[in-house]
């Protein structure tokens, strides 16, 4: 055909400067796949004081591991070789996995304080039953431990010291090793030097124990059972690269299935090559444009926007099909653009608009997805607009077939149906009615990229090793460390009275563990002389064995305390004390932060009468705030939805002009809406604000098909094109949806979910309810 | 017969015989005997005695119930210890958590259960006397483990254990007389 051959150049020059323009920007894009964008802000200080803690922390640099699938003996070998080879690489600032909570170098620094940090009884009463407890001691087994410490703390303030520096542990100790209580499985805790959002730093640390693991591993020695042992690792840093791969891997595959089945669709439906790089000229250049305007916007593309882009191109695409696949063969090309217009530009703006919803959800991951994919769309609308008709003429691009189809009749006498369908969704109204709406997402961690088993298994770690995270929290802050302090020693009494009364079950805090100054000052002060401490001693000792000068090492550690400086927080950096101690009490932004942890809160009101007029502590309900904030997303969804529906619809009142054709196109699309609704419903899943943003693109989706169905006054060559033209749109949409609905990135898995379900519905409603009734073979 | 105090070992002499007394005493499977304590505590003024009944079964389950004057029962079953009073109630840990008291019951249940190997692992032993009347010194390898015991010697005659003596870190000495029950 002469027309080729004169379009080949310009359509590859084209081409090519699409693909150079598209692959230039990519280049120049920074794709991010961590997760901070899908983190909330917290709505309150307290609450984005825990969320800033949560991702940025000493607490992010936590990992947690378990090893499985050995004989218990095995896993404690395992357990204790990983810690010494973990020990050894220095890029962990704790390592631990059996053993006593503390070792022996971190307590002496608490014994020699013992009467500065803590209570201890030195009445007459108090020694007495302290002298007799001693001496029942030493008449039991354990009489050697009572000897290391009887004489020289007869009052017993070193062991409670060491209780509450120890903690409580539902860990059950085997040869050593720490394991979960329910089943043979060890347990390490370790955390790194670097913060859990420094992946490089990450992926060294998780490395170091994968091949600490390998080295301890059996398959070595002759004899042994080889190789079953399992390693398991959780925790924010793993979080963050399961996320990161799984993004990754979904973000790839995705890209390159849908390009191969869209391409190859094409290929089916047009036959020939020409017309594929024709249409790949505007979806190139949405993707690049996209993706530039994203960068500028946010300084980054994340992985999750980048493939939910890429799947958008699944609709865009659908812009250039229309115009060739509308085209007459030999039309001129501002025929086609001309005859299709009206439905052409109606389509491409409520789709944007429709997209607007997602851009201002507040939800800054998904705005950013809402961002790519209408700027991708405007920008293939108007490429197909402007470029394409001059391509097509010069390339004589049409659809194969043409002429008069017998399928066609048969096919829209299926529009007498409709009643049958209406009641379809009058039933999906009711289902949804009975079973009382449509079930609601109420856990905010459900809408995180990380993926549902990775969270299962650290959540079970976390339980296993006693370290779940607290949801129930007070903050106390000040100006340095001191202050928090004392103003936790202040809420002592106030948080032991509310313990009595059956408020709460308990409250952990620094404070607890070292006292202010001002407190260690103040025991310092009331200390009894020696002579009365003596005196004491004597009258308590009356009628028991001991000899006058046994408890020398007391009188002389309590005669030491008098002098001995008090124990700093700085004291203990780099100890296992320090380790223990600095997510109690941090810096953050210049203020000192001291988190106090309610364990069995039962009555937060009560608590939070008991703390009026407390300057500086804030009671926070971690589950409370980020159920506070998913719902104030899902508020601003709908609201989003309100007004992009309303401006939909005015679009289309001006735009259709004709009541009754207005009412066809949105009657097609809500019922469209309801039976996906209901049809989600129906398979169990649980709405979320993910699904109502999908729910939107649904709604434009279906539009387009409700748009080009309701054009009227077609002759059947026209209709049939329609027709064809739109089975081709709404396989691309299922076939790059439908992919996204294998996904592991859960946002992408419900998107790609409500999206496949919604244009088949979309597809079927449109036909049936917005284009014109059967023409009578009569007329 | 009171029991000498072993002077620190010199020199690591293995005797010839200490083998064949290990071997000897890993044949017995099971033992009870009563038992005499008498602690000397440097603080106290008078010591204080407690007696109560062993009861052993290869290779790791012993027990040890002290009947006056309180009542308990210490029982270590593999690395778990079982400690019950009436006024503390039962308490249970794992010797993993407490590696200074399994020296304290290495020192008694390895020699029990003819364990060279678990008693060399934790103690330099000496062998002193003869398979008829035999002394064993033991002295912890272990910093950690010095802070609770600072030796220990055990005497016996052919497979029987007769007595154990265990010197505190602070020197105080605990003497126990052992009575075989046939």
């Amino acid at each position: 055909m002469p027309g080729t051959t004169r379009a080949w150049p310009v359509l590859a020059a084209l081409l090519a400067a699409s693909v150079l323009l598209a692959g230039v920007l990519l280049l120049v894009v920074r794709v991010r796949t961590d997760m901070i964008a899908f983190l909330p802000e917290g709505r309150n200080e307290a609450a984005r004081l825990v969320l800033a803690e949560a991702r940025t922390g000493t607490a992010t640099g936590l990992i947690l591991v378990g090893i499985e699938g050995a004989p218990p003996a095995e896993l404690a070998r395992i357990s204790k070789a990983m810690v010494t080879g973990l020990q050894q690489t220095g890029l962990f600032t704790l390592v631990a996995g059996g053993g006593a909570a503390l070792p022996h170098s971190a307590g002496e620094a608490l014994f020699e304080r013992r009467y500065l940090l803590v209570d201890a009884d030195f009445s007459e009463a108090g020694m007495t039953s302290a002298l007799r407890g001693l001496l029942r001691q030493l008449q039991l087994s354990m009489a050697p431990l009572a000897l290391q410490f009887g004489f020289a703390d007869p009052v017993g303030a070193f062991p409670s010291m060491l209780h509450g520096w120890a903690g409580a542990s539902p860990v059950r100790m085997l040869g050593g090793a720490w394991f979960a209580a329910d089943r043979d499985r060890a347990l390490l805790l370790v955390r790194t030097r670097a913060g859990g959002m420094d992946i490089p730093a990450q992926d060294l640390a998780i490395a170091a124990i994968q091949a600490a693991f390998r080295a301890a591993s059996p398959g070595r020695s002759i004899g042994e059972p080889s190789g079953t042992a399992r390693l398991l690792v959780a925790g924010p840093a793993v979080f963050a690269r399961d996320a990161a791969r799984t993004i990754k891997d979904d973000v790839e595959r995705i890209s390159i299935l849908s390009t191969a089945l869209v391409v190859l669709l094409l290929l089916w439906r047009f036959r020939r090559p020409l017309v594929i790089a024709a249409i790949a000229v505007p979806v190139l250049l949405s993707v690049a444009v996209a993706a530039l305007a994203v960068q500028l916007g946010y300084g980054a593309v994340h992985g999750v926007a980048l493939g939910f882009g890429i799947t958008m191109l699944g609709v865009s695409i659908d812009y250039p099909v229309l115009m060739i696949g509308h085209r007459k063969q030999g039309e001129p090309a501002m025929a086609t653009r001309a005859r299709i217009g009206r439905a052409f530009v109606l389509a491409v703006i409520t789709a944007a608009l429709g997209l607007a919803a997602m851009v201002f959800s507040g939800f800054p991951g998904l705005s950013q997805l809402g961002v790519f994919s209408a700027i991708g769309l405007v920008a293939a609308a108007l490429a197909t607009w402007w470029l394409l008709p001059r391509l097509v003429v010069a390339a004589d691009l049409a659809p194969v077939s043409a002429g008069n189809p017998a399928w066609l009749g048969p096919l829209e006498a299926l529009r007498r149906w409709r009643v049958a369908a209406l009641l379809l969704v009058a039933v999906a109204a009711m289902f949804l009615i009975v079973v009382g709406g449509p079930r609601w997402e109420d856990d905010l961690q459900n809408l995180s990229p990380v993926p549902a088993e990775s969270r299962a298994l650290d959540a079970e770690l976390r339980a296993q090793l006693g370290a779940t995270e607290v949801s129930q929290l007070l903050i106390v802050r000040g100006a340095d460390a001191q202050m928090v302090l004392r103003h936790q020693e202040s809420l002592i009494p106030i948080l032991d009275r509310l313990k009595a009364d059956g408020v709460l079950a308990g409250a952990d805090m620094a404070a607890r563990l070292l006292p202010s100054v001002v407190r260690q000052d103040a025991r310092r002060a009331t200390l009894p002389p020696s002579s009365a401490v003596s005196d004491c001693l004597a009258t308590a000792g009356a009628g028991l064995p001991f000899r006058p000068d046994a408890f020398a090492p007391f009188l002389a550690a309590v005669e030491a305390s008098r002098t001995l400086p008090p124990l700093l927080p700085e004291d203990l950096a780099d100890t296992a004390l320090g380790v223990r101690l600095e997510p109690l009490l941090f810096v953050r932004d210049g203020v000192w932060n001291g988190p106090v942890a309610l364990r069995g809160l039962r009555d937060p009101d009560r608590l939070r009468a008991a703390l009026v007029g407390q300057e500086g502590v804030m009671f926070v309900d971690m589950r409370q705030e980020l159920g506070g904030i998913l719902s104030s997303y899902t508020t601003e969804a709908w609201r989003g939805l309100a007004w992009s529906g309303l401006a939909v619809l005015t679009v289309l009142t001006v735009g259709l002009r004709q009541p009754t054709r207005v009412l066809r196109v949105v009657g097609s699309v809500g019922a469209a809406l309801v039976a996906t609704i209901a049809i989600l419903t129906l398979i169990g899943a649980r709405l979320s604000l993910i699904h109502l943003v999908a729910l939107q693109l649904v709604a434009g989706v279906s539009l387009d098909y409700a748009l080009f169905f309701a054009r009227s006054l077609l002759d059947q060559e026209e209709r049939a094109r329609t027709l064809r033209t739109l089975v081709t749109c709404n396989s691309m949409t299922l076939l790059t949806f439908g992919l996204l609905a294998f996904c592991q990135t859960p946002l992408l898995r419900d998107i790609g979910q409500t999206v496949a379900v919604g244009a088949i519905m979309g597809m079927g409603f449109g036909f049936l309810f917005a284009g014109e009734t059967p023409a009578r073979p009569a007329s | 017969m009171p029991l000498g105090l072993a002077k620190p070992a010199a020199a690591q002499f293995i005797h010839p015989d200490l083998e064949s007394l290990m071997t000897r005493m890993a044949a017995v499977t099971e033992r009870r005997a009563l038992f005499r304590e008498e602690r000397r505590i440097a603080a106290l003024s008078q010591p204080l005695i407690s007696t109560g009944s062993l009861h052993y079964r290869r290779p790791g389950w012993l027990e040890k119930r002290t009947d006056s004057p309180v009542v308990e029962r210490f029982l270590v079953d593999g690395d778990k210890v079982v400690l019950d009073t009436a006024e503390d109630g039962r308490r249970s840990f794992d010797l993993g958590q407490a590696p200074e008291l399994r020296a304290l019951v290495d020192a008694v249940r390895a020699p029990l259960a003819g364990d060279l190997d678990a008693l060399r692992r934790g103690s330099q032993v000496r062998f002193t006397g003869t398979l008829a009347e035999w002394q064993l010194d033991l002295e912890p390898l272990d910093d950690q483990v010095g802070r609770l015991l600072r030796r220990a010697s055990l005497a016996g005659s052919g497979d029987q254990l007769q007595e154990m003596l265990s010197v505190q870190a602070n020197g105080d000495a605990f003497a126990m007389r052992i009575r075989q029950l046939t």
